[in-house]
């Protein structure tokens, strides 16, 4: 398989202004300006293969956006190397772009006041998609996110969840290979972010499309991205299967039992730290290395009708991992 | 070429959205020739003074103008440009296959297109209203020049209005109140919108056509009405060109330099 996106040593640094406040204070600052530096990516480095489909995570500030701005040529790296498709996403060459999309869940290229066929008419003309493939793709995408009915409306008056959808349209129209999507759940409902994740998935596998995504919702990560990337303060924590890491970071596992009479529940303390005792429920987290001998021995010594053993919720771990509880 | 058709088109259909909007805009218009009209023909209450150099017909044509050459130069939608960059819409052009300076010049054209006719109209109703004397040039050689620095004049106000907007990369809340200040009472008074830039002493005419500013409007109108000799308009447009090469190339290089440090953190 090919490299789609390679990213070696990536450093971003901004130089923010520091102004005291009022009219006065800008003019100032334009003379002799005072500046902070502020470390974005101190030297990232990953590579993502053609059709993978890669989570972000991260704590706000992480560098999870930063990121996806550079690979997508709207930010100048500072230093280091970065090639998306073969391309260096700042020189912003038409080819490259018409083979790539950005979409950011808070901004939207739909024409606000019109409803959005019109900024689907004019994707075309810009993305010079041909006739064929511009009906094909927009029916495709129509029925695949429900829009038949809504397609002549106003943007304005669309819901949220309506308007993120006819966002992913516009931004699908022209069949990107490289898709980043930055918070694509934010703020929809429930089932909009099912629908959502749905969609995402879909489009992944039927296009072979590589897709970057970054969100704060972990259901968007386990459900959707095999591969994860952590990151927190500009360098990366975790990079491979989300699976693997619960293993690298989770000191413990969770033991749950459900016992079948309450005699010496007491006694179950010695065993592990419970985090949660309510009859006939016991919760308990142990140390990896232990799990097997405890387990044994519940099963030995108290009344169990039932016990099974399982990772740390991945939540905790990554809540772990942010505050910095490292291995 | 057809990409930009397309532009043009979405952004008339986005102008008749706002019709409420449109009309306030165009009756102010309006209302700016009507008070000139009052002032100018008191001035000129007797028929055969000459003010300045013009006289009643040539002033009243010069007020008339305006509100078609306002139109063409003046209307813009690359007002909206500097609050988006300051709250980061820009980005959804930058990773869109096309030029951000065409595209905005194709809204402006539009913009200005809608205006064009409205003003038309607008001047064809007051010109029946107040019944002004007008002068029309005849000269093939004025109206061609004539032509010639409408065109110009498009150019430089694009690039001016970007120059000033660029500002925003550094200090986004600056983003509207210095477009305002600059614009509209820096611009439209240089140009000689408000009246004409020959009522002020002859050495600060004379600074006044080394900026690029009166070619904006005064420079247009002083040609279609032929109050300046042939060789001063060439002159005059020579120096434009040199203005909007020069303009051109400070716009390019401030844009760059924006476009690196554009959105600073947090988005």
């Amino acid at each position: 398989m090919d490299k789609a996106i390679i990213v070696d040593h990536l450093v971003k640094n901004f130089e923010v202004a520091i102004r005291e406040p009022g009219i006065g204070g800008a003019v100032k600052s334009l003379f002799s300006p005072k500046k902070k530096t502020v470390h974005a990516l101190r030297g990232i480095s990953f590579t993502i293969q053609t059709g993978e489909l890669v989570g972000f995570i991260g704590p706000n500030g992480a560098g999870k956006t930063t990121t996806l701005k550079t690979l997508s040529g709207l930010l100048y790296p500072t230093s280091g190397f970065v090639e998306v498709l073969d391309y260096d996403p700042w020189e912003r060459k038409s080819e490259f772009l018409k083979q790539i999309s950005y979409v950011a869940g808070q901004k939207n290229q739909l024409w606000w006041d019109l409803p959005a066929i019109e900024t689907f008419e004019l994707n075309r003309a810009i993305y010079e998609i041909p006739d064929r493939d511009y009906e094909e793709n927009l029916n495709e995408l129509i029925e695949l996110l429900d829009l038949g009915k809504i397609l002549k409306t106003q943007v304005r008056k669309l819901s949220l969840g309506q308007r993120m959808r006819m966002e992913l349209t516009a931004a699908l129209h022209h069949k990107p290979k490289v898709l980043f999507l930055d918070e694509p759940t934010i703020g929809l409902d429930l089932i909009a972010q099912q629908k959502m994740r749905d969609f995402i998935y879909e489009y992944n596998k039927k296009y072979n499309a590589t897709i970057l995504l970054t969100s704060h919702n972990m259901d968007d990560l386990t459900n959707l991205a095999r591969r994860v990337i952590v990151i927190n303060e500009g360098r990366i924590l975790f990079d491979g299967v989300l699976e693997e890491l619960a293993g690298r970071f989770a000191k413990e596992k969770i033991i749950k039992i459900t016992l079948s009479s309450e005699d010496g529940i007491e006694r179950i303390k010695d065993i592990g730290k419970v985090k949660k005792m309510a009859f006939p429920e016991v919760v308990l987290s142990v140390p990896r290395a232990a799990t097997a001998v405890a387990a044994g021995e519940i099963l030995q010594n108290f009344p169990v009708s039932d016990l099974t053993i399982e990772e740390v919720p991945i939540e905790e771990i990554i809540r772990k991992v942010f505050r910095g509880e490292k291995r | 070429m057809k990409k930009y058709l397309s532009i043009f088109n979405i952004s008339l259909s986005q102008e008749f959205a706002y019709k409420m909007n449109f009309v306030m805009w165009r009756v102010r218009n309006v209302l700016h020739v009507v008070i000139a009209y009052y002032l100018w023909t008191t001035v000129f209450a007797d028929p055969g003074r000459t003010v300045f150099g013009y006289d009643q017909a040539k002033i009243l044509t010069y007020v008339f103008g305006t509100i078609i050459i306002r139109a063409v130069i003046f209307s813009a939608r690359s007002v909206d440009v500097p609050q988006e960059i300051s709250e980061g819409s820009l980005t959804n052009y930058l990773v869109r296959p096309m030029g951000y300076f065409k595209y905005w010049f194709t809204r402006d054209a539009s913009s200005k297109f809608l205006n064009f006719a409205f003003s038309i109209a607008e001047f064809g109703i007051l010109a029946a209203i107040f019944r002004p004397p007008l002068f029309f040039q005849t000269n093939i050689l004025y109206l061609l020049a004539f032509l010639a620095s409408i065109i110009i004049a498009n150019y430089l106000i694009f690039v001016i209005r970007f120059i000033v907007t660029s500002v925003t990369f550094w200090i986004p809340e600056l983003a509207w109140g210095g477009q305002f200040l600059f614009m509209v009472i820096v611009t439209e008074f240089l140009s000689g919108s408000i009246f004409p830039l020959d009522i002020f002493p002859a050495t600060w005419q004379t600074i006044f056509y080394y900026t690029p500013f009166p070619y904006l409007i005064f420079f247009p109108l002083q040609v279609y009405l032929g109050k300046i000799p042939f060789p001063q308009v060439l002159s005059g447009i020579a120096i434009s060109v040199v203005w909007s090469f020069a303009l051109s190339i400070i716009l390019r290089s401030l844009w760059n330099k924006g476009l690196k440090s554009y959105e600073a953190i947090g988005r």
